[in-house]
């Protein structure tokens, strides 16, 4: 029974479907997905280009609506949007910084969205910023960061909330091998500390096998890999 | 402060830039118009402004004339100045004399005033630029400046004075010298024809000229502060019998071709500078949308982070606000720097086209005058900031359109 407790899951998905429509043609990308993952876990999903996968974190993150299925997230199906920014982080293939703010800002706007600016958050986002390996680069704005510095503020601001889940949707897609590693590396690590439950999507094979579970979205179909 | 209003002045005043180039041309955008709204209003209401401010100097608040002459005054002031509102009267009579010098004529009018009266009602002494109203008796004249220049004197000269009674009698063979009268002072009020030509002597010296007795042509009537013109007028009128030949006018009534076509003018000006503004807005506007499409991928950004759709508009609206608040505040700033120098800088253009002449003869006036109220600075203020907003509103219209999803999809 408390062991059942604990486990329950922070994101339980059952039967999503979902299609798209471009003119008269029907697509579906989403057939009957099932997933589910808990505190403190992580989860790989491969997949070839055009399977779905952002389609399916997307609807993880309550950003798009399924056609069919059920999305809890703690339980609870719907959830208000402030509440949903404090509850996951998410970091995007590309970064989406925002050009007229410096990287701290950049980490504390998530805060500021979610409504928790406070002198904890502003500390935390030195401390994340110090973590990812920017100490010195607080106050540069994004067109004066390398791309894996900037991928690295995304993942800052991703964390700065203490989300209970975090989204990653090929992280590294846009970094050489050795700086994409290091991302991996900080993200890997810090989810680990916070016990933060993480589902990375990526096409590369070694990041993939970091996670605990291994998923492979197929046809509209997400099935273990091995 | 909410997140939306931080992210707003982030994006106009980003962190390490001192300016960027939306805000720059939009702030200015906005504040050409409103300087434009500002000095045209300014301008227009000066004219209006000052040419009251003239009859009402020269003519006290309301006027009231006898059709022929006015044989009681003293009785006639009593009635006046029991009629609530009236603080003060002070009767006139005025005309035409040859004004002579050695053999230099001149026909300038001449205008009779009460000394014991006239200040009470008109601010004579304000528009006397050299030698004093306190010297003003039967034997002494103030003259003009124009007046004073054609003739060539100056204070402690003496001139000759004729009247049509002393032409008549002339041609009677009576027997009769031309009263010489001593300048004691020269006025200048600051509108051409006034200045021209116009003599000043004492009420007494005006009847004997005019042989009126004790009559005169009119009254020239002080209200109380802040005492509405036109209600006074008819109050006046109402007391006063058809009988008596007394007709009460304000200043619009006896004035009312030039005010009319001033009112006209500034109402098409306005309309046409408002235009300019509008067009100044579209500017914001494009330039605004322009930062939507730009910035799409933030705003799906700021949805996945939590942003609801309204706070996301909200900051493109408040962006909207601030440009419009910035530049009308500079556009203020400006308006009032250029009202301020608004006669030397009319000058400069005048001798510039060679125009400045011909716009003496038209306004009358020698110095340009600018006038605007609290009242319509508001109005420019609201309706700049007011329409930026706006345009704010319609770029915060598309972001709020934007679903998160898409926006984060599109290139
Ligand atoms: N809004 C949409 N309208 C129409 N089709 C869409 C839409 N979003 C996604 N699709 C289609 O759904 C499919 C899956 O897209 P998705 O972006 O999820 O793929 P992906 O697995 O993330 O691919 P990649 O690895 O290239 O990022 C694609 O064929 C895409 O064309
Ligand atoms: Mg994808």
């Amino acid at each position: 029974m408390k062991l059942n407790e604990i486990n329950e899951p922070i994101l339980r998905v059952e039967g999503v479907r979902k299609s798209f429509t471009s003119g008269d043609r029907k697509i579906e990308v989403l057939r009957d997905v099932a997933f589910a993952i808990s505190a403190g876990e992580s989860a790989s999903i491969r997949g070839e280009s055009g399977s779905g996968k952002s389609t399916l974190l997307n609807l993880f993150a309550g950003l798009d609506a399924p056609d069919a299925g059920r999305i809890e997230l703690e339980g609870r199906t719907r959830i208000d949007a402030a509440a949903r920014g404090r509850l996951i982080g998410i970091v995007f293939q590309s970064f989406y910084l925002i050009p007229e703010l410096n990287a701290y800002e950049n980490v504390l706007m998530a805060a500021r969205v979610a409504g928790v600016l406070n002198a904890e958050t502003r500390q935390r986002a030195t401390e994340l910023l110090r973590r990812v390996g920017l100490a010195d680069r607080a106050h540069h704005v994004p067109a004066q960061l390398s791309g894996g510095e900037r991928q690295r503020v995304a993942v800052a601001r991703a964390l700065i909330n203490s989300p209970r889940l975090l989204l990653a949707d090929e992280p590294t897609g846009n970094l050489d091998e050795k700086t994409g590693d290091g991302v991996i590396d900080v993200l890997l690590g810090l989810c680990d500390e916070t016990k933060t439950a993480l589902v990375l999507v990526t096409h590369n094979a070694a990041h993939a096998s970091r996670c605990a579970q291994k998923f492979l979205l197929h046809e509209g179909v997400l099935s273990p890999a091995s | 402060m909410p997140w939306y209003l931080y992210l707003a002045l982030k994006q106009l005043f980003p962190t390490g830039k001192r300016l960027t180039f939306f805000t720059a041309i939009s702030v200015l955008g906005v504040a050409a118009g409103v300087w434009l709204l500002v000095v045209v209003t300014g301008v227009m209401g000066g004219f209006g402004h000052k040419y009251r401010g003239l009859i009402v100097d020269t003519q006290g608040d309301i006027q009231v004339r006898a059709r022929g002459l006015s044989r009681q005054p003293a009785e006639v002031m009593k009635h006046l100045e029991a009629i609530p509102g009236v603080v003060a009267t002070s009767p006139s009579a005025e005309g035409i004399v040859m004004l002579r010098v050695g053999n230099k004529p001149t026909f300038p009018g001449i205008q009779g005033v009460d000394i014991r009266r006239v200040e009470n009602v008109i601010p004579l002494r304000r528009h006397i630029i050299a030698g004093s109203l306190d010297d003003l008796d039967d034997d002494t004249v103030i003259l003009s400046r124009g007046l004073a220049a054609s003739l060539g004197v100056w204070i402690g000269s003496n001139v000759e004075v004729i009247s049509p009674a002393t032409l008549e009698k002339w041609q009677r063979d009576e027997i009769m010298l031309p009263t010489e009268l001593t300048v004691v002072g020269i006025f200048e009020i600051g509108h051409q024809q006034l200045d021209g030509s116009v003599a000043i002597v004492t009420l007494r010296r005006m009847q004997d000229l005019y042989d009126l007795g004790e009559a005169v042509h009119g009254y020239n009537v002080k209200l109380a502060p802040g005492e509405d013109v036109v209600e006074a007028a008819q109050r006046i009128n109402a007391t006063l019998p058809a009988t008596s030949g007394l007709y009460a006018s304000t200043w619009m009534e006896a004035h009312p071709g030039f005010l009319f076509a001033l009112q006209m003018e500034k109402i098409m000006v306005t309309l046409m500078v408002s235009f300019v503004v509008l067009i100044a807005m579209f500017l914001v506007t494009a330039l605004l949308l322009i930062a939507v499409v730009r910035k799409t991928r933030e705003i799906g950004l700021l949805g996945a982070l939590g942003a609801s759709a309204w706070q996301t508009a909200a900051g493109f609206c408040l962006q909207g606000f601030i440009v419009g608040t910035l530049g009308t505040l500079a556009g203020l700033a400006a308006g009032f720097l250029t009202l301020a120098n608004i006669d030397s800088i009319f000058r400069a253009l005048g001798s510039i086209t060679g125009s400045w002449e011909e716009m003496v003869a038209i306004y009358q006036f020698t110095q340009v005058p600018a006038h605007i109220t609290a009242g319509e600075i508001a109005g420019i203020a609201g309706y700049a900031i007011s329409m930026a907003t706006l345009a704010g509103f319609i770029a915060a219209w598309r972001a709020a359109k934007l679903k998160p999803v898409e926006a984060l999809r599109s290139e």
